[in-house]
């Protein structure tokens, strides 16, 4: 798969902006969702009260999150569930790769999982020698065409129905269209019998409830219900900040979610699955694995402002109103988690050294922060990062930069001079061709305020 | 061996929360109250069946309200042509079948292997939530899982007395036992997806169609 | 760099009654070092400001600039745990306030005897809405130019793309979102655009000059300070 890397940002994104049809579908995409979800927030009179409930119970798990961690195992042990800690994507991957094998699983369903692309996991199982079978329509469409994911909740958006009519006829030998009702009749008929056939169901969790033991996952389309529900073993994966801890609590979350995700009041489908079945003859799959995933998760819980980043729902709300995310879409971020939230969680996760670049791809416009659901600070995030690169990734000529700015802003006699001498130099020079490439520069004042002033 | 792996991820946990004490203090989070009282939206005007009847038929599920439920199965399978049916163990649901008298292939409590064959599902539902139309399954009640979701049309049977109004009724119902079975499922409209162009498609792995009969009768 | 907005507020202070004073020792609220992550040079001129600031005897501190107000608004989180500057911070940031949110939340003046002929439209700069909540307080203001007919465009409170050093880190992103608030702009059919901060004015205008347009930018100030004769 051709990804793109967060360290040539700047890159991906001219090119991104150089790229017509995607920007199309970005605005689309990111007017339809924006609308959609205003309307279904405004729909709700009580939303600013479930906001901060969220907001409060999510700070709440994370500010005790080994305490609600293990209380959650030992509920959902007890009944039955099968649980792997894994510190890291390498180790995760291991461990699902080793319960595959130990079955001597063929086929792999999987529903839409942004953890298990996280760790790169179908990657693993494939080379174990497993079909990996992509069951989210979205997600489906996307390993066809070999791409990573452009949006959070529609991985597929950068794509138009044309395009994806052209890829099916090549993948599929389905008759060319661009009808999206008989794209989705395709696929549902081509992944029914992998349905049928998989030794293995690979999910995600959205919220695992540490009262009972319970993973909650909410979909539309009804392939996670299959991939949950067909196979013989159900491998549920999980960052470790997935947990809430009361069931009652799921009313606010399953109010926030589904709205701020598409605008929806309810999603199709929510399943709650607690451990494995009772009796031998009971529908569903005979063992239940739950994966708990670190990698790196637990460092950001060292300070009250990276700590909100764990609270995150998934739902994109932030991407749909970022002005930047809306310009360049996901893949430019080279991130598994794109938008104003992948800004900040992408360096966490994987690295400042890795991601240097995003916490600066901002205007601060503070959108973003409008409407997250669990109101995550998200431009206090970026200035909390920007704080912690900056003395260790600032240019040289940059940092010297700052530097004489701060003399020159302590002395009065020193700013006079340098609002002189930047007037001047706006005379002679332009003082960016990043500026003036695009935009013209304000004609220079002949005196300053401070003249004016004095003048009285 | 993984017990290492646990033992270091709480480790890590708690020396990261450890750091964050002295920063803590100098924020100001808000914990919540224990419980909390959510400002709750004004009562709905209409009755509870009106309101669930609406919400189901907002996001393109079908509501018939009814006294005789043979009957209304009767017409709906008709209609569909619907040669092979599938339904789930309970017993309300196979009388209600054989009192509508149709020439179909009935599968009872079918398995992975053989459901796929057949054109509709039939199950009851132990609870509804009129606010959204949404349809509550419980697997230690009923086996739903696979005859509600494979079959491309899905018939839920449910008494008018079992629809509570909100979300926040319905977790507490289920958390009232002695404890949550193995799986619930909520069920609210047939299946659907917007991944492509964000045009909205119904009927993608799960139901095209839903159907929710309601017993009227006290 | 654009002293007719100085000027501009101090003239409409003075019409609604105001004494205003204005201490030429200070240079800046420090915003672009912070916003770079430059925190210790930011703290430095921070500081600055505080002490030059605490020194006056004045009732408030009016900006007329509505990032400039957040940032002092955000001192008390630069000197979180200094129990030395913190409580300072916080008295100059309760006294600071935007000018047009000082007028009418605190002066209740929602009439300045401003009049300017033509059609504006108004763009939402963005720490002066999310951090401020500014938004209705400029509408009211403008509403009561006499003979100035005000149109809402789409998307008033869009950002206009510059961010800071955003807008030369990332100039072709920063000229993208730029675009669309031009086009909106365009479509709104307008003889200029107010704003109440000179930064979008300067980004705004930047772009409205390269392209050829008529539209002029026009701080709120200016707009307020406008008489008949103007």
């Amino acid at each position: 798969m051709n990804h793109l890397s967060s360290e040539t940002f700047r890159e991906n994104a001219r090119a991104a902006l150089a790229d017509a049809h995607l920007r199309g579908a970005l605005k689309n995409a990111t007017s339809l969702f924006g609308e959609k979800r205003k309307a279904a927030a405004a729909s709700l009179p009580n939303w600013e009260d479930l906001r901060t409930q969220a907001s409060a119970i999510k700070d709440e798990v994370l500010s005790h999150l080994d305490g609600y961690l293990e209380e959650f195992v030992g509920k959902a042990e007890a009944r039955g569930a099968q649980v792997h800690w894994a510190r890291n994507a390498a180790e995760a991957n291991s461990i699902i790769c080793g319960l595959a094998t130990e079955r001597k699983a063929r086929v792999v369903v999987k529903s839409k999982s942004m953890t298990t692309e996280e760790t790169h996991l179908n990657d693993a199982l494939e080379a174990a020698g497993m079909q990996v079978v992509e069951t989210d329509l979205g997600e489906y469409i996307i390993q066809l065409a070999e791409e990573p994911p452009s949006h959070i909740i529609a991985p597929a958006i950068h794509k138009t129905r044309g395009q994806i009519g052209e890829l099916f006829t090549a993948e599929l030998g389905m008759p060319p269209t661009d009808d999206v009702a008989q794209l989705t009749s395709t696929a549902r008929a081509t992944l029914r019998d992998r349905f049928a056939a998989a030794d293995v169901g690979i999910s995600g969790v959205n919220f695992a409830i540490a009262e009972t033991g319970t993973i909650v996952i909410v979909e539309n389309e009804g392939n996670i219900r299959l991939t949950t529900s067909l196979p013989r073993l159900h491998i549920a994966v999980m960052g470790i900040e997935k947990v809430i801890p009361r069931f009652a609590d799921l009313d606010v979350f399953l109010k926030l979610l589904p709205r701020s995700a598409s605008g929806q009041r309810m999603s199709a489908y929510q399943s709650f699955i607690t451990g494995t079945k009772r009796r031998a003859t009971d529908e569903g799959p005979e063992e239940l694995h739950i994966v708990l995933l670190d990698n790196g998760r637990s460092r950001m819980l060292a300070h009250p402002v990276t700590r909100q980043s764990l609270a995150c729902l998934r739902c994109g709300a932030c991407l749909n109103v970022c002005p930047v995310y809306q310009q360049v879409g996901g893949h430019a971020y080279g991130s598994v988690y794109p938008g104003p939230i992948g800004a900040v969680i992408t360096p966490q996760l994987m690295g400042i050294e890795k991601a240097a670049q995003l916490p600066y791809a901002s205007s601060l416009c503070g959108a973003c922060r409008e409407v997250c659901p669990v109101k995550i600070d998200i431009p206090r995030l970026l200035l909390h990062l920007r704080g912690e690169i900056t003395p260790r990734k600032g240019s040289v000529a940059e940092r010297l930069a700052f530097k004489l700015w701060a003399r020159a802003m302590m002395s009065p006699a020193l700013y006079k001079l340098s609002s002189v001498a930047g007037r001047l130099l706006q005379r002679v020079m332009p003082i960016s061709k990043a500026w003036t490439s695009g935009r013209d520069l304000r004609p220079i004042e002949s005196k300053s305020f401070h003249q004016l002033w004095s003048n009285e | 061996m993984n017990n290492a792996a646990r033992e270091s991820i709480l480790g890590s946990i708690r020396s990261h929360l450890a750091a964050s004490l002295p920063f803590d203090s100098l924020e100001h989070p808000v914990h919540p109250e224990n419980p909390v009282i959510l400002s709750k939206p004004d009562s709905p005007p209409q009755s509870l069946l009106e309101l669930f009847a609406q919400s189901l038929e907002s996001v393109a599920g079908h509501c018939i309200i009814t006294t005789d439920i043979s009957d209304a199965l009767k017409q709906i399978l008709t209609a569909l042509k619907a040669q092979r049916i599938a339904i789930s163990d309970s017993p309300q649901v196979e009388r209600l079948l054989h009192a509508a008298d149709l020439e179909i292939e009935l599968g009872v409590a079918l398995n992975a292997h053989d459901i796929f064959r057949f054109d509709v599902g039939i199950t009851t539902a132990q609870a509804a939530i009129a606010e959204t139309g949404t349809l509550v399954l419980d697997s230690a009640c009923e086996r739903h899982r696979l005859v509600s979701l494979v079959p491309p049309v899905h018939i839920a049977i449910i008494s008018a007395s079992k629809i509570c109004e909100t979300l926040s009724e319905a977790l507490t119902l289920l958390r009232s036992g002695e404890e949550i079975s193995p799986a619930v499922t909520f069920i609210t409209g047939p299946s659907r997806t917007a991944d492509i162009e964000l045009t909205l498609a119904i009927g993608v792995h799960g139901p095209q169609e839903l159907y929710v009969i309601i017993d009227g009768s006290t | 760099m654009w002293t007719s907005i100085g000027v501009s507020s101090v003239e409409v202070l003075r019409r609604v009654g105001c004494e205003v004073e204005f201490d030429k020792r200070q240079t800046c609220c420090a915003q672009p070092a912070y916003n770079t992550g430059y925190l210790d040079e930011a703290r430095l001129v921070a500081r600055r400001f505080i002490q030059i600031f605490e020194e006056s005897k004045a009732d408030a501190i009016v900006s007329p600039s509505g990032s400039c107000t957040a940032m002092v608004h955000h001192y008390p989180q630069l000197f979180a745990g200094d129990t030395k500057w913190l409580p300072r911070a916080q008295a100059v940031a309760a006294k600071t306030h935007e000018l047009s949110s000082f007028l009418v939340r605190v002066l209740k003046k929602e009439d300045v005897g401003a009049s300017w002929k033509g059609r504006l439209t108004w763009h939402d700069a963005c720490h002066g809405l999310r951090d401020l909540n500014i938004k209705s307080e400029p509408r009211t203001l403008i509403r009561n130019v006499r003979g100035a007919e005000f149109v809402e465009m789409e998307h008033a409170d869009a950002c206009c793309g510059f961010g800071g050093t955003f807008s030369v880190k990332y100039p072709e992103i920063s000229v993208a979102i730029l675009d669309q608030k031009i086009d909106a702009i365009e479509r709104a059919s307008v003889k200029a655009v107010v704003s109440g901060d000179a930064s979008c004015l300067m980004q705004i205008g930047g772009r409205l000059s390269r392209k050829g347009s008529k539209v002029q930018v026009m701080h709120l100030a200016e707009l307020l300070a406008a008489k008949e004769t103007d």
